[in-house]
Order: C-alpha cells, then structure tokens, then sequence
C-alpha cells in the first residue's frame, strides 16, 4: 500500500511541476510548445532503440568504394594525349556499366600517374568490370591490373613478413597396400547389390569367396577402383569419397556436387570429376581435377558435353593429361595444370587420339578432304615432333587400338569405293577393312598393312602381353573370330579362324595367352575359353543372359556377371578359372556390378620371374598341397555339419517316431480298424481286382 | 525313363493327388472336368463332370470312395469315385479355393475366397450327419479375417486343420473347439501349397517367396529352408528317401517372353535333412503348378501351367545316389 502511495505522490509531483514549467514557458513565447524534458526525466531510450531504421541508412564515409575500381598499369600520358587516353579507357570499361567519375590522378608536370580510378552505378558492374579486364592486355607493355577500390584495404593489411603456414598434422591411413600382404595372394573384388544398396569387398579365396566389408549405401550409384587398386572411390550426391587401407576407412573426400563419372589419372596422384550440375561462367566446375593425396582442387574445366568420357586423357607416366577440342588437342602438364607450351596442338577436323600406353606419345587420325588423303599422325610429348605421319586414301573411318605395352600401333581403316552425298550425310559404299600395323620400336616406325578378307568387323583385341590380335568379324549366324601372331621384320601371320561362334566380345587373360570370347546381353552369355598358344578351344559354356565379364589382375580367373542393370532376373556373378572351369556361382539379389580390384605392377624383375617359371614345379607342387589341404578342411568342416544336422535332424524325428507310434490305436479306430499304416501293411484287405489294359494291336491276315 | 504325359486338360493343373495306395492319380486344372488316371500307365479312368468353372482343388478319401472338388464356379462337390456320379453340392457364395477329407474320411473342409464382397471362410461338415450336407448347416464356420486362405489340409487323427495364408501365415486349428492354436509366419509371401510327409508328423510348404520349408506338425516348428530363385508353387516330400522335390517357376505375367530357360520351370530335388539341392528334372513349358510324390517313393507327378501332367518313374541312379556325411 505504501509503494502505491509512494508512486502516486511521484506522478502528482511530476505532473505539477509540468505545469509549472508551461507556465514558465508561456510566458516568453506563447506559440512554442515545451519538449524539453523535464529535469527530473531520466534518458534510458537510446537513438539505436528509437530510429535504429534511419540509422542504418545514414551515409557512410566508405559508400560509393564498392562501385570504383583501380585500374593499375595504365600508359602514362601528358596533357596532350589524355583525352586519348581517356577514350579507349571509356570504350573498355564502359561496355560493364555507365562509368559515373573518372579520375586520372596526375604527377606535378602533368603527366599521368598510371593507375586510375572509375565509378560505376553499382558494385555488380563494378565486380563484371574487375573481373573481366584484370589482365586485359592493351599491349605489348601494357597490362591492366584491375582490383576493386575497396579491396585495397585487404591488400594493405597483408603483413610484410611471410608466416610459415601451420604444418597440418600427419594423418596416418595405414597401409594402404595391406590388401598386397595376403599370404595367400587373394584377390579381391567389389561387388554392388540390393539394386545398389548395399557393396561389398570380397576375398576370392580358395575354394569359398568369403567376404571381408560390407555396408549399406556406401554409394549410391556404383563403385571405382584406383587404377593401382589402392583406392576405391564411392559416388555421392555432393561428392567423391576415397576408401582404402586394412578396414576400408576413408582417406578422402572431394566435395563437387553431383558427381557422375571420374577418372584417376595411372599415377594414382590426381582424380577427375564431372558434374552436369549447371557451370558457372567465372568458375568453371563441371569438371575438376583434384590432387588426391592432398584434396587440393587444382583446376576446374568447362565442359560442354561430357557424352565422350574421360573427357581428359592422361599419359601413362600421368605427366600430362589431354582433351580434345574442336580442330585442336589442348595438352596440360603437371604439376602446373597449364596448357602445355601455352598452345593447343592444332589438327584440322581432328577425330579421335590416343596417349600410347608406354610412352608419351600421342597417335590421331584426321580424315581426307578433297584432294588430302586421310592421315595417323604420331607425335612425342612435349617436343612436338611429329614422328611417323602415314597417309590413306578413300577413308570411311579409322579407328586406333594400342597395344599395352606401346610396342604396337593396329589402325583398323575401313575404306570405301564409292561414295555417296546424301541428305543425312554421306553414305560409303563397297566398305573393305585392313589393318596397319605401326611398329613403334623400330627405326623410323615402318607400317606393315594386313589385308583381312572380313566384313563387318565388331571388336578388335590386342593380346596385353605378347603380340597377337584378335578380332570378331562376319554377319550372324556366320560370325567369326580370327587370331593373327606379328613376327619379326612385320610378317604378320594368320593363326586361325574360328568359325560360326557366337561372340560379341572379347576379353584376353591380362597376362596374354588365354582369351575368352564372350556372346554377351543379346547373345544370352555364351562363353568360349581359348587358348591361344595352340589355338584349341578348352572349354564353351555358358553364363545365360550375362552382361560382363572380367578377367581377375592376375590372369587366374574370370568372373562374368549378369547385372540388375542389364537384366532384371537372375542377378548373380559367377567365378571361373582361366580354362572355363567353374568355381563358383553366386546368387545376389539384384546384383549390380563386380569389379576386381586391381594390382599395381609386379615388383618382380624380369630375372626373377623367369627363374620362378623355371621353378614352376617345384612351387606348383607346393600349393597343390596347400590347396587340397584348405579342400579337405573345408569338406571336412561340411562333412562335420551335416553330421551335425543329422543328429539333430534323428533325436527330433525319433521323438515324432514315438508321438506317432503312440497315436496308432487312435488311427485304427478312424480307419474301422484298418492299419493304413504301410501300403503293404494290410493285405488282408486288398481288394484283387483285374484290369485290362490294351498293350499291342496285332493285324494277322490269315489264309482262306 | 522317359515320362508319361497326360494331356488331358486343356488349361493349366492346379491341383494332382494320388489316392493312398498309389494306383490312381487325381487330377484337376482351371478347365471344369477334373480327371482321375491309372497311374501304372497314364491311361485316364473317367472325368468328374458338372462343374462349371475352373476346379482349383481335389482331394480323394483314404479308402477311394469319394472324392471331393472344389471350383471358382462356387461350389464344392462330393464325387463318387468308381462311378464319377456326384453326390453332393455344396454351394458358396465365392470361389472354393481349397478342399479336404479329413484323416477318417468323416468330416470335410473347405475354404472359399474373399471376393465378390465375400470373407474368406473355413467351413467344417461331418458327413455322418447328413442334414448338416442336405441344409448345407456346417459343423463348424470359422472367418477368416486376417487374411484369405491359399492352402489348407487336415491335420492327423481328424483333430486339426493346418491352413496357408496369403500373407504367409501358417496356422493350426483346434477342430474340436475351433480355436488357433498355433500361429507362425516364416514364409514372408503367400503360402502356395501345404502336404505333409507320409506320417504326418512334418509338413511342407510351397511359397511364392522362392522357398520352401519343413515345419513340425504339432508345434509349427521351421526345421528347414529350401532355396530356389523362383516362386515355389508346390513341394512334397518323399515318403522313401530323404528328399523333397519343389516344383514352380517364373510366373507367366512376369515375363513377357519366357523361354524355358528364363522360367527355371525344372523341378528340383533337395535333400530333406540338409536342404541341399542334388537334381534337376526339365519338362514343362512352363510354371509347375503342383507335384505329388508316388506313395511308394519311386515317381512322382508333376503337373504344369502348361496343361499337362508328367509322370515320372525314377532311375536306378536316383536310389543309388547318397549326399555324404
């Protein structure tokens, strides 16, 4: 009650002493009303709380920076050549925005100081303007450095003394080469199932697969091994992650969001990415390579059709890396990521090239125009040289296969008598096929040209290792595969033609010597494996309805695979041993894709594996015992569970025996007391009944 | 040995059975005229005639007088056997999807689907009662609400009935108090066919989950799983041999162009303790709808979407044969 009295009095006190004040007001100026305070009226309204709006808007000493920008390297002029100066700087920088001031700061004997300043009507011309001039050329000394004006201060805040930066911490992945140590040099593979759900790493050890990792969407599209096998690389929507090591833990990841396809440059050092998620202009980000140990971005390309992957091609040694581009093949180099000699390599109406696999050296093809013949150029890297250019004529199309160890260059030239101009492009008429055979090896690369009597060739194959070919040719059902042996001095030798298989693909032991030809997708998975040393056939069987096929990295086995993203039933991989043998079939459900993981090459040298093929007995020897003994463990543990299961399976059925036989009295009196129990066991019974059946119909004509 | 094949029907099997002693098979199809062969040599003994619908089940009592037929024409029918003259009619209000004698012969079952607004229902007659037949007065209704009956036979001693459910349940009822019992699932699809091995102290069923498996008949117990890539539609269990053979196959209406191969239409023989597969028999043109074993373990029949029936005979090797353990 008192506080209540208290504040009463105040408001009374204060109200008075209003008045009093009016009073005293009205009596100098009548019209001028009191906004004065009263004295006792204590501030506790700041100007932020009352017109925080306004405040905000209120001019700043910095407004208008963001609009200028400084324009470095700008001639130095007198007086008399200004207004020169003046116009092309206008017609440069006017093209971004209405320049509102321009300032060209003059020395004291009136020349200009060489930079200047320009406003625009708004920061967004301002930042176009910088963005597109800075490092504009206006000639031979001339070139712009444009910054914006406000970004100076950042500039100038940069400290004189050079900070060594933070030495990142060691992070330790392990061995990443832990799969190599497996005593029993397994191998592994990836495979994709649930319809891409689920992915596993699995062991192809002997004589069961067993599985090493498994997850739930550890992608979600599919899966890629690093050229070397170290990595395995999952697909995300904002990105790439890299797994590797004992326990598959990620080593990495490469934040481009979505990522479709990549692309590991053979030194396993750098990974490329494309996305088809719109480009922007300035930056360009459909396809980015990065550096892989560091997951540094180190340039980012546009891409304006990424229906040709990789888009990059990479030299084996990964020193360089190479598109094409209209007319031209663009060549970078690493580490820098610039374009190699700072100019594209220009190939009018170029169609296809290739880096060999050996060297760097690049082989393209351009084809004929007019009177010009067609032409496969080889050139080195980076001189340039062109080192064998051969000519053809009346070219329909050339198509190039290198073999793996770059001793080899086979052009397949498909060549016309005729040709015809029509409305939808041109027609080529009387098409015959040859081969040329590109000797790199040898002085001034001769080329030897082997003629084939084929039509319609499907798919050609150079054997990895060694130096035959192969190749599908020939219309259905008269399909055939033809295997051809280079000797010395470019004598070509034709091994043998097998005639009337069913093959589509071919697929050659990644050590030579062994191929298989397979009649995949719309052949329904027929499988031939060959042996082409003495060209027999060991074994024609059949994956029905399979889509792949892939050979494991040490030419042991092969797995063929009948993919839910090929076929909708049956989904499952089957493994088989280099001579068609197989070894295992297993059933997933809506499998995807398997992918061996592959090894990097053999530390081995050449002695040493010569003399272990020397030894080959002895080792042979050895782990044909080490595998019959894991065979026998393995049955024996089987034997061991059915032996198992079938004790079980005899204590429950003997209990059910005795239920049964306990329950006999009861069955008798539901059967009027007949024991039903055994079809023989109530002869007493049966019911004889004769039945007659017709067997034989004889016609006798006898004699009158 | 080559088999006999009966061509008697001009549309898919859906049901074959062998009397107990195994010398006549039974046969019905989704045309109306169930059929009844010497099995000895595939020659056809007669046709049950009057149905006018497709006859989705059969069943023929342990002594070989009557058979019982039930048909999407809504009726179930008791035949007699010697003669092929029907001798009851029972008429439902939806299809009679699956029909039984029980193990004296006395009491008949049968359930009916739940279409045309209709709920599914096991119904229950004794046979020694003839007014429960002639007012069409069950014994005994039992709804079916859960889920529609696919499969359903008597349990032993006249006590039980084991029904396979759409679902995938199995459930056993008490047939005295018409109560469950028991109630499972561990098929995760529709139970396409129940038969119990010859002593009736195991059962097996067929599902459209590509499995078949082994149960207990007392407890429901799953003993055991057999695998296949297709659904099953009908599996038994050899009354000789420690085997089991499944027959089923692609549905046709999966697969637009099914070739044999595509379809796996092969009936498969597993072993029953270790539910390993041994053997494959190729025939039919197409899903196998229901297999029988020959009482005496030394055939079986298989009878297809394709409209026939097989009769097989085994070879010498099949008896020699031993998975080792």
């Amino acid at each position: 009650m008192a506080g209540d009295e208290d504040q009463g009095w105040q408001q009374e006190t204060s109200r008075k002493s209003r008045r009093e004040q009016r009073r005293d007001d009205n009596d100098y100026d009548d019209d001028e009303p009191d906004f004065n305070d009263p004295p006792s009226y204590v501030d506790d309204i700041d100007d932020e709380e009352l017109l925080g709006d306004l405040l905000k808007r209120r001019p700043k000493e910095t407004d208008g920076i963001e609009s200028v920008i400084v324009v470095d390297n700008v001639p130095c002029v007198g007086a008399e050549r200004l207004d020169k100066l003046q116009n092309v700087i206008r017609k440069i920088f006017n093209k971004f925005g209405k320049i509102q001031t321009e300032h060209f700061p003059k020395e004291s004997d009136g020349k200009t100081k060489g930079y200047i300043f320009l406003e625009y009507q708004s920061p967004e011309e301002a930042l176009e303007a910088v963005k597109n001039t800075n490092g504009y050329k206006l000639d031979r000394q001339h070139t712009f450095i444009v910054n914006m004006f406000s970004d100076f201060e950042k500039y100038a805040a940069v400290t004189e003394e050079w900070e060594q930066p933070e030495i990142q911490p060691y992070k330790d992945h392990g061995n990443l080469l832990h799969w190599l140590l497996d005593p029993h040099d397994y191998d592994q593979f990836s495979v994709i199932y649930e319809g891409g759900d689920r992915t596993a790493i699995i062991t192809n050890s002997v004589p069961e697969p067993t599985v090493l990792e498994e997850r739930p969407r550890w992608t979600e599209t599919y899966v890629r091994w690093s050229p070397k096998g170290t990595l395995l690389a999952t697909f995300h929507q904002r990105g790439i992650a890299l797994w590797g090591g004992e326990t598959f833990k990620q080593i990495s990841r490469f934040s481009h969001t979505g990522v479709q396809l990549i692309d590991f440059s053979p030194c396993e050092k750098y990974l490329v990415s494309f996305s088809p998620v719109p480009d922007n202009r300035d930056d360009p980000q459909a396809v980015i390579i990065w550096d892989i140990r560091s997951g540094m971005k180190k340039r980012g390309f546009h891409c304006e059709n990424a229906s040709v992957w990789p888009i990059f091609k990479w030299s084996h040694d990964g020193r360089y890396f190479a598109r094409m581009a209209s007319d031209s093949i663009s060549v970078y180099e690493t580490p820098s990521f610039g374009l190699l000699d700072k100019k594209s390599i220009k190939v009018q109406n170029l169609q296809e090239f290739m880096w060999s696999p050996s060297d760097n050296m690049l082989a393209y093809w351009r084809p004929g125009e007019g009177d010009r013949p067609a032409a496969v150029t080889l050139m080195k890297i980076p001189s340039r040289d062109a080192v064998c250019v051969k000519n053809f004529f009346q070219v329909a199309d050339i198509k190039m296969h290198w073999q793996r160890s770059g001793d080899h260059l086979c052009v397949k030239v498909d060549r016309f008598k005729t040709k015809k101009e029509e409305k939808d492009g041109v027609k080529y008429l009387g098409i015959t096929h040859n081969f040329s055979i590109f000797r790199i090896r040898e002085k001034e690369i001769p080329v030897d040209t082997v003629d084939v009597k084929a039509e319609n060739i499907m798919a050609f194959a150079w054997e990895p290792v060694g130096t035959k070919f192969a190749f599908i040719h020939g219309e259905a059902p008269r399909i055939c595969v033809s295997f051809y042996n280079i000797k010395k001095a470019g004598h070509v030798e034709h091994l043998n033609t097998l005639e009337k298989r069913q093959a589509n693909h071919l697929f050659w032991s990644p050590n030579g010597r062994f191929i298989v030809l397979a009649g995949l997708r719309t052949m329904s998975g027929v499988l031939e494996f060959v042996d082409t040393l003495d060209m027999t056939v060991m074994a024609t069987t059949e994956h029905f309805m399979a889509s792949d096929v892939e050979w494991d990295p040490t030419g042991r086995y092969v797995a063929t695979a009948v993919s839910y993203w090929a076929y909708k039933v049956d989904n499952a991989y089957w493994l088989w041993n280099f001579q068609g043998k197989i070894l295992h079939k297993q059933q997933m459900e809506k499998f995807c894709q398997i992918l061996w993981r592959p090894r990097p090459p053999s530390l081995l040298t050449p002695e040493h594996i010569t003399e272990i093929k020397k030894n080959m007995k002895k080792y042979n020897a050895r782990f044909a015992v080490e595998d019959k003994m894991r065979e026998s463990k393995v049955s024996k543990e089987q034997i061991e569970a059915r032996k198992l299961m079938n004790e079980e399976w005899n204590t429950w059925r003997a209990q059910c025996a005795a239920h049964y036989a306990s329950e006999k009295e009861e069955r008798l009196a539901l059967r009027r007391g007949i024991d039903t129990d055994d079809i023989e066991g109530h002869v007493e019974n049966f019911e004889e009944e004769t039945i007659e059946f017709l067997v034989k119909v004889e016609e006798t004509i006898l004699d009158e | 040995m080559k088999p006999l094949m009966l061509h008697g029907h001009d549309r898919a099997l859906t049901q074959i059975k062998y009397n107990r002693e195994g010398d006549l098979l039974f046969s019905c199809a989704k045309d109306s005229h169930p059929n009844v062969w010497y099995s000895i040599n595939g020659e056809r003994l007669g046709t049950f005639e009057g149905h006018g619908g497709a006859v989705w089940c059969i069943d023929v009592d342990w002594d070989t007088s009557k058979v019982m037929t039930g048909s999407a024409d809504n009726t179930c029918r008791l035949w007699d056997c010697s003669t092929g003259v029907q001798l009851e009619q029972f008429d439902t209000r939806s299809a009679v999807r699956t029909c039984g004698f029980s193990y004296s012969g006395q009491l008949l079952m049968y359930t009916t689907d739940s279409t045309m607004g209709q709920k599914c229902e096991m119904r229950i007659y004794d046979s020694r009662d003839s007014a429960q037949i002639k007012n069409n007065e069950p014994m005994m209704v039992l709804p079916m609400p859960a889920s529609k009956v696919t499969s359903a036979v008597w349990g032993p001693l006249d006590q039980t009935v084991i029904s396979g459910h759409e679902n995938g349940n199995i459930i056993q009822w008490d047939m005295k108090e018409g109560e469950m019992v028991h109630k499972v699932l561990d098929h995760s699809k529709q139970i396409n066919d129940i038969q119990f091995s010859k002593d009736m102290t195991m059962f097996i069923t067929a599902s459209k989950d590509n499995t078949a498996k082994l149960f207990d008949t007392q407890t429901l117990t799953h003993k055991k799983t057999y695998k296949t890539e297709r659904p099953v539609n009908s599996a038994a269990v050899s009354p000789l041999k420690p085997h089991v053979i499944l027959g089923g196959g692609q549905e046709a209406m999966d697969v637009t162009t099914t070739s044999t191969r595509i379809g796996k239409f092969d009936a498969r023989l597993f072993n029953l303790i270790f539910a390993e597969e041994f053997g494959r028999i190729k025939g039919h043109f197409g899903p196998i709808n229901t297999v029988a074993f020959q009482p005496d373990g030394r055939g079986y029949s298989s009878g297809g979407e394709d409209g026939y029936i097989r009769l097989h005979q085994f070879d010498s090797q099949y008896f020699e044969f031993d998975i080792e353990y």
